[in-house]
């Protein structure tokens, strides 16, 4: 199992730095560009709310985000992302997954975040406890090409 | 970013990914456009854009509104692919027109 992770001050700036990093981490597997799109669409989702929402707006020294990014090598490859955040937590798990629902409607948020998740990986485990942080972990399982198939 | 306006199409063409980080300034630069000139049709070009997640849907949402109020039609131009499938998981996607070019 290859891994990788970033430790990010939680501010929006350094969201893209994640993006590219995790992208440029899983580009050498045998993915197409859909795929890795998804993937990347996804950690902006999860590292983006890990900064809007995990710490209140009230940023110190401990104010990180902590990202993880694991390649499975089985039979198909996987991809696991943790997007671990040690803010105030999410009260209402249910209310903030439900599509259009958000906390900001004056900045204009979409709520639409953990739709893209949900939608775009194949699998996503919340775990969040108030006052101790939120781990969002994601997974998607990469289609073989047909060509390799072929070849094995 | 740079803006084209004549004979009442103001054409926005964006070059930047499109995340939260960016959507809270180009909002109000945007609007500022559409304000002064009120076009009747407002085009964003997307040719440029390699990125965007849901905060671009929050965006071009709130244009969409603001565009509605003032009668203009809203076109989006040159989406990638990616960007298609984050676009067609909202509604938006059913009102505003999407073309490539």
């Amino acid at each position: 199992m290859n891994s990788m992770t970033i430790e990010i001050k939680a501010l929006l700036e350094n969201v893209a730095t994640v993006r590219v990093a995790i992208s440029s981490f899983i580009s050498n597997l045998d993915i197409t560009i859909d795929e890795l799109m998804d993937v990347k669409t996804a950690v902006s989702e999860a590292v983006t709310n890990s900064v809007e929402h995990g710490y209140d707006g009230i940023l110190d020294d401990e104010s990180t985000v902590m990202i993880n990014a694991y390649i499975i090598a089985d039979e198909e490859d996987m991809i696991r992302i943790e997007v671990i955040d040690k803010g105030v937590g999410i009260e209402d798990i249910e209310l903030a997954t439900t599509p259009t629902y958000t906390s900001k409607p004056e900045l204009e948020h979409a709520g639409m975040g953990f739709t893209i998740m949900e939608s775009f990986m194949d699998e996503i485990v919340i775990d969040s406890s108030k006052n101790e942080g939120t781990k969002i972990t994601m997974n998607k399982k990469l289609k073989k090409k047909k060509s390799r198939e072929i070849s094995v | 970013m740079n803006y084209n306006y004549k004979e009442g199409n103001l054409v926005i063409m964006l070059d930047e990914d499109l995340d939260m980080n960016s959507c809270k300034y180009l909002r109000a630069i945007i609007d500022g456009y559409i304000m002064r000139y009120q076009p009747k049709n407002f085009i964003l070009d997307l040719s440029l854009v390699k990125f965007m997640d849901s905060s671009g849907i929050g965006l071009i949402i709130g244009r969409y509104n603001l565009l509605k109020l003032i009668d203009s039609s809203m076109t989006i131009v040159n989406p990638t692919n990616s960007i298609k499938r984050v676009l067609e998981l909202s509604n938006v996607s059913k009102d505003i027109v999407m073309r490539s070019e």
